[in-house]
């Protein structure tokens, strides 16, 4: 007997079958997404990491607040935030990685940064598979956009968003409170011998700019090294010291700039000392960064 | 002690031995802790006693990274042994003639352009190198031939004018790519493929044999060159087309790992001390030797802290000093 019809009918049936199964299977097998990293590669990253690599303090920092924490299995050197980040297992510094370190922790997603991490190492773990999703903050904005970059990468998008729109609306308050106001002339001093300070497209520099204060060294190059006689001229009506410079004993360096007293910020005691993580870390705390800055430059709009 | 062939084939066998040895340990060793029980079965024969990670550490990671040990390390050695006999300056080492500011003039250029380390940074570090090498042997050869002195002093003088105007770009520019440059000038062998194997390996290979095959006349040099050429050597030749091999060989090998200081320099004198100078001994000695130590260095500088890996560098220097100072001191005595 012939059921040409019934044949055709199963035919059908068959091929959608498979076609079912085939997706069904495909589906299971490739549950990773792809998306387009800061620095513009695209990047297959899991559907669900389980174990994560972060190639820079900052990056630990946003892994950690928005709750991916218990699945870091590796951090740089000098990922002292949060406490139990600094206990994880160290793959160098984050200019100077170890390709083996990185491997050896089985990572299946790598988040990296782009001002630091050597474009070398990223280039070779891609190449031997293990997916590195990289971030390239710049701006405030940018560090906001990266802490919601790094939630959809590692599948936290919805407390990555909730952070994100608190940092944001942090921002936007000082801006509100400082717009308008007069800007101060701000020193930020990073090295105390030679003196240091933070210029063009620096997160210090960034901060003072969004604070309401006019940093000194702002036309200046990234980090310069600059005389005394630079500073005097310039005249700084603050002088902000941050804490790198810890071991120098913030005191002294008081006492040195005291030897000016016709210097505004000296005649008016406004030298303070900041905590550097705060100020040029691209992660959550720099908000807090930001709020310090704005309170010691503008003390009256924060009471 | 006469250096005969039986002579030259056992010390070569014996160094080829250790060196053997050295890459052994260096391939069990790091710090993703593989067994080396397991490393070795993987090896010799019967894998799978490593997993899939656990292989591509092994297998594309540390054998790339310990044969392009092996082939700088004994590239800088034999470059180091041609350019103090052909100079006749035991100060002279394989980057005096301006190969290291050369290349890594052109290897900066490239990594802040943000081209791929290979072909890109390498290529252009390459060139650098060939190029420099080329104008001073230039400045430094007239119509009475090349000159030691005037070739040294060219040399020194073609790097520093590069090294200032490294400065000068690392002083100004605000590229992103900046830390990558000092990883280069600090010489790096951990991003090696086989890809880069490929083309080294060869040049390596042709390029001793070509130096080898020049070992009398070499030796003939040493003596002075007016008895080397009353002995029928073409002294102006044999200098030139050493001068432009090692520096062809050097500069490719200087493109993949960076700058490796102090290997060029003692591992030469070291083996003068063990084996004496004839060079048909020497050179094959200090190609083993020198390879043997760079990726003994290497290994040192992968384990040697938790927190990072050092540059291979440092530990060439510090491991290299103090051995070559009792070699010295017990010369003397």
């Amino acid at each position: 007997m012939k059921y040409p019809g019934a044949s055709a009918a199963g035919t059908v049936l068959l091929i959608l079958a498979v076609a079912l199964l085939t997706s069904l299977v495909t589906a299971g097998a490739t549950r990773a997404l792809t998306l387009t990293d800061e620095a513009g590669r695209e990047v297959r990253v899991p559907d669900r990491s389980e174990r994560l690599v972060s190639l820079a303090p900052s990056i630990t920092e946003i892994l950690f607040a928005i709750g991916a924490g218990p699945r870091v299995v590796g951090v740089t050197q000098y990922s002292n935030y949060p406490l139990e980040a600094a206990r994880l297992p160290k793959v160098g510094s984050y200019v100077n990685l170890s390709l083996e370190k990185i491997l050896a922790l089985r990572p299946d997603l790598v988040i990296g940064i782009r001002d630091g991490n050597p474009k070398a190492v990223i280039d070779r773990l891609a190449e031997l598979g293990v997916p590195c999703y990289i971030v390239d903050p710049t701006s405030l904005d940018g560090v906001v956009t990266t802490v919601r970059n790094i939630g959809r990468a590692v599948g936290r998008e919805q407390a990555a968003y909730q952070i994100a729109g608190q940092m944001a609306s942090r921002i936007r308050d000082v801006e509100r409170r400082v717009a308008g106001l007069a800007r101060p002339r701000v020193f930020y001093q990073i090295g105390v011998e030679p003196i240091v300070s933070a210029g063009q497209g620096t997160f210090p520099n960034i901060l003072i700019d969004t604070a309401g204060g006019k940093n000194v060294a702002a036309d200046m190059a990234a980090y310069p090294q600059l005389n005394v006689e630079q500073v005097l001229v310039a005249r700084p009506e603050i002088i902000i010291v941050t804490s790198m410079t810890r071991e120098y004993d913030f005191e002294r360096v008081r006492g040195f700039w005291g030897r000016w007293p016709g210097l505004p910020a000296v005649a008016a005691a406004r030298i303070y000392v900041v905590d550097s993580d705060l100020m040029d870390r691209p992660s959550p705390r720099i908000v807090e960064g930001l709020e310090t800055l704005a309170r010691l430059i503008h003390p009256q709009k924060f009471k | 002690m006469r250096v005969t062939p039986v002579r030259i084939m056992t010390t070569s066998l014996l160094l080829l031995g250790v060196l053997a040895v050295v890459c052994l340990l260096s391939l069990t060793t790091g710090p993703a802790k593989l067994r080396s029980g397991a490393v070795l079965a993987e090896l010799f024969g019967s894998p799978g006693a490593l997993d899939a990670m656990e292989r591509t550490i092994l297998m594309r990671v540390r054998l790339p990274r310990v044969l392009l040990g092996a082939l700088v390390g004994g590239t800088l050695a034999v470059g180091g042994v041609v350019f103090q006999a052909l100079l006749r300056n035991p100060l002279a080492e394989p980057f005096v003639l301006g190969v290291m500011g050369g290349s890594a003039f052109g290897a900066i250029l490239g990594i802040l352009g943000g081209w791929a380390f290979f072909p890109g940074v390498t290529g252009v570090a390459f060139a650098g190198g060939i190029l420099t090498i080329a104008l001073v042997i230039g400045i430094a050869g007239g119509r009475t031939g090349i000159h030691a002195n005037t070739l040294l002093l060219s040399g020194v003088i073609v790097n520093a004018f590069f090294s200032a105007a490294i400065m000068f770009l690392l002083s100004v520019t605000r590229n992103q790519e900046i830390h990558n440059v000092l990883r280069w000038l600090m010489g790096d062998l951990s991003l090696s493929t086989f890809r880069e194997l490929a083309i080294l390996a060869p040049l390596v290979l042709i390029g001793f044999t070509l130096i080898f095959a020049s070992s009398r006349s070499l030796n003939l040099i040493v003596m002075g060159e007016e008895t080397a050429m009353h002995l029928g050597v073409q002294v102006e030749r044999v200098k030139k087309g050493l001068l432009l091999l090692v520096s062809l060989v050097v500069s490719a090998a200087v493109a993949l790992s960076g700058i490796i200081g102090f290997v060029g320099l003692i591992i030469p004198h070291v083996l003068r001390i063990l084996v004496g100078s004839d060079h048909r001994l020497l050179l094959p000695a200090s190609l083993l030797f020198g390879a043997g130590f760079l990726v003994f260095c290497d290994t040192v500088a992968r384990v040697a802290t938790t927190q990072t890996e050092l540059p291979v560098g440092v530990i060439t220097a510090l491991a290299g000093g103090p051995f070559f100072m009792y070699l010295l001191r017990r010369k003397r005595r």
